[in-house]
């Protein structure tokens, strides 16, 4: 007869946790709510003039919460409740996607370390303000580096439980 | 870990943010209801794959989700250089 050993964590036990969490050199903690917006277009003028917004033109370039993903692709991140216009009938596309993702933000000297337990790029060469898609394990994140120690990461709600998990298993003396 | 060179984001980015996508320069039939089983077996089966350089495709999916072309040797999985879509065979 075949034992048959339960594994040690199942996802069902994973949670999402609500209140920050501190570890010796860095914090993990929810963003608060905010306005996403997907934007699409070929020509970014276009864009720009239908949202009265300036967007950067170089690929991991942010400029007040919009990060430019791609050469046709853009992701605000804006103040909860922002709306935007729709341009109907440009050659645009302005779709609200705020309850697609969750931000949680690490801050603090070992935040880099956190991200780096997972995430292949040179984090620590990325200069402040800049941000870009990737990947965090096998996970889709995107990542802003909102100032020296502070990092947030949007992460789409069905990986937030997971990803937040994994980050706490990274974090120096944390407890979840 | 094996560094790929994104023509869009003009970085080197790792491999994991990447997507293969077969081999480049395969142009799809401009009147697909003219073509003859043959020609549909070539250009849907028939690839040349090379020993030594060979021109494919890749999609920078967890990065700027473009897809450019490369020319990567088979052999020694050496990168010779990416350029965008669209782009004339290097
Ligand atoms: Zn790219």
């Amino acid at each position: 007869m075949v034992e048959i050993a339960e594994i040690a964590v199942s996802a069902a036990e994973l949670k999402l946790g609500t209140e920050p969490v501190a570890g010796a050199s860095v914090t993990l903690s929810h963003a608060a709510p905010r306005a996403r917006y997907s934007l699409r277009a070929r020509d970014a003028k276009v864009l720009s003039d239908v949202i009265g917004r300036a967007l950067p033109g170089r690929i991991g370039d942010q400029a007040d919460g919009a990060i430019c993903l791609g050469p046709d692709e853009w992701y605000a991140i804006l103040p909860e409740g922002t709306a935007m216009p729709r341009g109907e009938g440009l050659p645009v596309s302005v779709t609200d996607i705020s309850s697609r993702a969750l931000g949680l933000v690490l801050e603090g000297p070992g935040a880099l370390g956190v991200l780096s337990s997972g995430c292949p790029l040179d984090l620590g060469k990325m200069a402040v303000g800049r941000a870009t898609r990737t990947v965090f394990e096998t996970v889709e994140i995107i990542v802003w580096r909102e100032a020296e120690d502070r990092w947030h990461v949007e992460v789409w709600r069905s990986f937030a439980t997971w990803l937040w998990n994994a980050f706490l298993a990274a974090i120096p003396g944390a407890h979840g | 870990m094996l560094l790929i060179h994104c023509p869009y984001c003009e970085e080197a980015r790792p491999e994991v943010e990447f997507v293969y996508g077969g081999e480049a320069h395969i142009a799809r039939p401009l009147d697909p209801s003219t073509y003859s089983d043959e020609q549909w077996e070539e250009f849907l089966y028939i690839r040349s794959n090379p020993r030594g350089r060979h021109h494919e495709r890749w999609r920078h999916t967890h990065g700027c989700g473009r897809f450019f072309n490369a020319v990567r040797d088979t052999v020694t999985d050496v990168f010779e250089t990416t350029y965008k879509a669209g782009e004339a065979r290097k």
